[in-house]
């Protein structure tokens, strides 16, 4: 290993060789400095600058500024008034000093002579003869310092200067304060300092500025200026009074944010869907004689046929639905039901006393048709010949079952949201399949559609409201309620018979749209 | 006349242009030499002052008054450049050099007889990783801990990348001589 003495001695001379070493950068690397300190000037524009809040919050602060100033100017102008007459007198006191600096610098003296007589021009703001007495009582506490006085005689008429060059008063400003501070400690007489060989282009700028100046006439306003800036800058200020402006810095960042999917809008403008549903219903054939049966006519009871009616049994229907949904709110759908239609009649019957065998009103307008049709699966063919009327009103079943087939459009109400609402109307096309009726004496008769008693196709007009209640995005319950009415006959012939059935339904359904 | 560090600093703090003339002014001509001395030509050293400066002018808001401002400033140029030539991939392979332990043991060095810059172009002839950690360890101070640890290699690394600089520096400057006019000439 090395000596440590040795070493230490190695990295002590080179340190020591290093330590002062220096070389004057080239020109162009503080220009490429200064470049790059404007341009992030330039990008640093704090974007709260364009906060409008931020905007209304500084016009609240100004007009409250501008109010106590007024309130403040308003209070205190008897005693403005006051001050400026003692600046008056005070101002006679102090000249002896200006006496003194005149015999050091005769640039001084002219000043001093402009300055006392613009302090006895009668035209003096209040504000001017504040700075003025200020000013000459700094000027007396330091009557033993002729150079401060000078410095400040200088730093006047540069601030004066920066007035008219703003830029320029900017950099003396900063250079004034700091020169007076250093005065205040070390004083030395301005000339030595206009005379020092190291002055920084800056510090010659700014006692360039003084000298230039000083054959310059001094009017109110400069010195009002002057006056001010030379209380100000007398005043001892530490370092630690000074403002340090410091940037603020918003820093933008955008953290890991965590892409959501977007979700997808449950309600397409196009879009296909499929139901399942079970209705149960009441179902009314409506079904009505409309002639006497000629059994009944025989019996002369023709007037008791026509007196029965229909009524209305529990239903129920099997559905399945597609349909398409053309807009946002518009929809059309299809699709086939199984109905069995369940009903009652109530209407009296024949008895025939020779055979015993009796003959409801509806079994007996059917044997009429269907001696007109042949065809009917009736037990008896002919009617009774010695049969009398039962004026007892019977229920007889009469059953239908019917395939049906809807076209409906529908209007929804809402689509987007969890529940919606759809009102529906359209066509049904009933295609008959069977029916059944219970013969008087308790056997049933069964009609079928190609034994043509009814038609095979019947329409009914339908509408409904469905409420959808949205269980996914896909999936819907439904409720609709339904009416149907046909519009045409159930029978192909209405001489005796007429059936105009109507519906009325709860459905319970799902949906899956696609 | 110069102003003092505080003044400066406050007038810097203040992003006054007139205080961070000054500033690059009165430590421009130090912060050059140690930009030179760590890259190989004035061209980089140039950006690495440049890009110093614009790093001191940004952070000096953060500087107190705790320590003289050269240290401050002097620490930002040597992690500049040190940055700089990672850029450059300059320290990508560091690796430990054996051998060289003892070159030096007895030998007598005289400085004084040579121009810093001289001795400065010596050390911009040695390998980079040896002008690095010479720069670090025997100019700036750091330990080879701190070494290792700025420049992400091994204590070890360090220690014999340094005693291979010295090695180096030892034999040119023993091919150096000194005439009577001041001169340096080569042998």
């Amino acid at each position: 290993m090395m000596d440590p003495s040795e070493t230490n001695s190695f990295e002590e001379q080179w340190k020591k060789v290093f330590q002062e070493a220096s070389e004057t950068p080239p020109l162009s690397t503080w220009e490429g400095i200064e470049a790059r300190l404007d341009k992030e000037e330039r990008k640093v524009v704090p974007l709260w600058w364009q906060t409008p809040r931020l905007w209304y919050a500084a016009a609240s602060v100004a007009a409250l500024l501008m109010v106590g100033i007024g309130l403040w100017n308003g209070s205190f102008s008897s005693e403005e008034k006051k001050d400026a007459h003692l600046a008056a007198g005070k101002t006679e006191l102090v000249s002896p000093d200006a006496d003194i600096n005149t015999s050091s610098e005769s640039s001084v003296e002219g000043k001093t002579a402009q300055q006392k007589e613009a302090v006895e021009v009668p035209s003096i703001q209040p504000e001017t003869s504040i700075a003025q007495v200020e000013s000459e009582r700094r000027r007396k506490n330091s009557a033993e310092n002729p150079a401060i006085i000078k410095q400040d005689e200088s730093l006047a008429s540069a601030d004066t200067e920066k007035q008219v060059e703003e830029d320029r008063a900017a950099v003396s400003s900063f250079n004034n304060k700091v020169a007076v501070r250093k005065q205040e400690n070390n004083p030395v007489s301005a000339e030595a300092v206009a005379g020092n060989k190291d002055l920084t282009n800056t510090d010659k700028f700014a006692a360039a500025q003084s000298n230039n100046v000083s054959v310059e006439p001094l009017n109110p306003a400069n010195l009002d200026a002057a006056s001010r800036i030379v209380a100000e800058a007398l005043t001892p200020i530490g370092y630690k009074d000074l403002d340090v402006y410091v940037q603020k810095r918003y820093v933008f960042f955008k953290p890991g944010t965590i892409t959501e999917k977007p979700v997808e809008k449950v309600s397409k403008n196009r879009e296909y869907y499929a139901a399942v549903g079970l209705m149960p219903a009441t179902f009314n054939p409506d079904v009505k004689v409309t002639s006497p049966p000629a059994a009944f006519a025989n019996a002369n009871a023709s007037r008791q046929s026509l007196s029965g009616n229909s009524q209305a049994g529990t239903s129920y229907a099997v559905q399945t639905q597609g349909g398409k949904r053309l807009s946002k709110h518009w929809s059309v759908e299809t699709g086939m039901s199984y109905l069995q239609g369940n009903s009652t009649y109530e209407g009296g019957y024949l008895l025939d006393v020779a055979t015993s065998r009796s003959q409801n009103v509806l079994q007996s307008a059917l044997m009429d048709k269907s001696g007109q049709n042949s065809g009917v699966n009736t037990p008896t063919s002919s009617p009774p010949a010695n049969a009398f009327y039962i004026d007892v009103t019977k229920e007889v079943r009469n059953d239908y079952r019917y395939l049906q087939v809807p076209v409906q459009a529908g209007y929804t109400l809402n689509p987007d949201k969890k529940l919606s609402y759809s009102v529906l109307g359209g066509m049904m096309a009933n295609f008959f399949m069977n029916n059944e009726i219970e013969s008087a004496s308790g056997t049933v008769i069964t009609t079928k559609a190609s034994d043509d008693v009814y038609r095979s196709l019947n329409w009914a007009a339908t509408t409904g409201l469905r409420f959808n209640y949205r269980l996914s995005s896909q999936w819907k319950a439904t409720l609709t309620g339904s009416y149907q009415k046909s519009i045409t006959s159930g029978f192909k012939s209405n001489e005796t018979l007429e059936s105009r059935p109507y519906l009325y339904g709860v459905s319970w359904g799902v949906r899956y749209s696609f | 006349m110069t102003f003092n560090e505080q003044e400066l600093v406050i007038g810097c703090q203040q992003r006054n242009r007139v205080a961070q003339k000054q500033l690059y002014d009165v430590f421009g001509g130090k912060l050059f030499a140690i930009c030179l001395r760590y890259t190989k030509n004035r061209t980089d050293a140039e950006d690495v002052l440049q890009d110093a400066f614009i790093k001191i002018y940004e952070n000096i808001v953060t500087f107190r008054n705790d320590s003289p401002v050269e240290y401050w400033l002097r620490s930002i140029v040597v992690n500049t450049a040190l940055n700089h030539l990672r850029q450059q991939k300059h320290l990508k392979q560091l690796d430990d050099i054996d051998g060289h332990e003892n070159v030096l043991a007895g030998k007598e060095l005289v400085l004084a007889d040579f121009q810093w810059q001289q001795l400065m172009e010596f050390i911009k002839e040695l390998p980079i990783g040896c002008q690095t950690i010479f720069n670090l360890y025997a100019i700036e101070g750091y330990q080879h801990n701190e070494i290792a640890q700025k420049l992400g290699i091994s204590e070890g690394t360090s220690k014999s990348q340094y005693s291979r600089a010295r090695t180096l520096l030892q034999e040119k400057l023993n091919k150096e001589t000194r005439f009577d006019d001041g001169s340096v000439r080569n042998k």
